[in-house]
C-alpha cells in the first residue's frame, strides 16, 4: 500500500466554501438549524458511540486485505 | 503549460446510482473532514459537451478517485456494462502521464483482487478497498490522505449519520430523487462542510 499523501494545502474557509458551494442565505439558515442541532448533541455526549459492528467488519477487512 | 489545478479538489469518478448513495455520501464527508473538496461531473453546468467539462474538470483537481467497485452490468432492461468509470480513469492516467506533478489518481475497489480480473492493466496499481461500507470508505480516505487535524473515523462516521440522515429531506425539498442531482450534491456538500470546521475546534470538556 502507498504511503498517504499529506494534505499541504491549506484548508478553505467556511465563506470560501459557502461561496463555492452557492447554497442561498435562506437555504443556509435552515441548514444551519440542523447542523445547531447536531452540534448540541455531539457536545453533550460523553463518548463517540460508534457501532462496535461497524468497527469490527472494518478491522476485519483491512486484515483480510 | 496548463493552469495549475486547485491543490484541495478531488474529481470524484463514482457511480451514479442507488445503491451506492451511502458510500457517495461518506466520500463526501470523508473527505471535506480530510481538508479536501469533492467534485462530480453532474455539478457542472450544461452548455459544452459533457465529456469536455470532465476532462475540464480532471484537470481543475489535483487529485481523483476512481470507484470501480461497481464494474458489474446494470440491471435489466439494459444489462451492460458499466464503461463511464474506467472510460474517465483512462483520460485521467493520460493527464497525469503528460502532466505528473499536476494530478495524482487513486483506485477503490470493493473486493480484493478483483481489479486483477476486471482491468489486468492495472496489474501494479494497488486499489484502496472499503467492503462497500461507509466505515470502509473513510478508513481507506484516511489511508489514502493525511491531513493534520484530522477527526478520527468514529467521529467522521457521526458526521456520515448526520448528514446521510438529512438526505431524505433534502430530496423533497430539492423535488427529486435523484442523490446526484447538482443542487443536492451542493447541499450535502454544505452540511458536510460546515461540520468540518466544527470538529476541528477542541470538544468542550465535560
Amino acid at each position: 500500500m502507498h504511503e498517504p499523501i499529506r494534505i499541504a494545502a491549506p484548508r478553505p474557509t467556511l465563506e470560501e466554501r459557502a461561496k463555492q458551494l452557492g447554497v442561498p442565505k435562506a437555504r443556509q439558515k435552515e441548514l444551519q438549524a440542523l447542523v445547531d442541532q447536531f452540534k448540541a448533541a455531539f457536545s453533550n455526549r460523553e463518548e463517540v458511540p460508534v457501532s462496535s459492528i461497524e468497527l469490527e467488519k472494518s478491522r476485519k477487512s483491512a486484515s483480510a486485505a | 503549460m496548463p493552469p495549475p489545478p486547485d491543490l484541495n479538489a478531488v474529481f470524484l469518478n463514482i457511480p451514479y446510482d442507488e445503491e451506492f448513495r451511502s458510500l457517495y455520501i461518506a466520500y463526501i464527508v470523508g473527505l471535506y473532514q480530510l481538508g479536501l473538496v469533492p467534485h462530480l461531473a453532474s455539478e457542472i453546468p450544461g452548455g459544452d459537451r459533457r465529456l469536455n467539462k470532465i476532462v475540464n474538470l480532471i484537470q481543475s483537481c489535483r487529485y481523483s478517485i476512481h470507484d470501480l467497485s461497481r464494474v458489474e452490468l446494470t440491471t435489466a432492461p439494459s444489462g451492460v456494462p458499466r464503461f463511464n468509470m474506467p472510460l474517465e480513469l483512462g483520460m485521467t492516467i493520460t493527464w497525469e502521464k503528460l502532466n505528473p506533478s499536476l494530478h495524482t489518481w487513486f483506485v477503490w475497489e470493493s473486493e480484493p483482487y478483483r481489479l486483477l480480473r476486471s482491468t489486468s492493466d492495472l496489474n501494479g496499481t494497488d486499489p484502496y478497498i472499503h467492503d462497500s461500507t461507509p466505515a470502509g470508505v473513510l478508513r481507506e480516505l484516511c489511508n489514502a490522505f493525511q491531513s493534520d487535524h484530522s477527526p478520527h473515523v468514529p467521529e467522521i462516521l457521526l458526521v456520515y449519520r448526520f448528514v446521510s440522515g438529512q438526505l431524505d429531506a433534502i430530496l423533497a425539498k430539492k423535488g427529486t430523487r435523484n442523490p446526484y442531482d447538482r443542487s443536492v450534491f451542493k447541499e450535502l456538500c454544505w452540511l458536510a462542510s460546515t461540520l468540518t470546521i466544527f470538529l476541528r475546534h477542541p470538544r468542550p470538556s465535560a
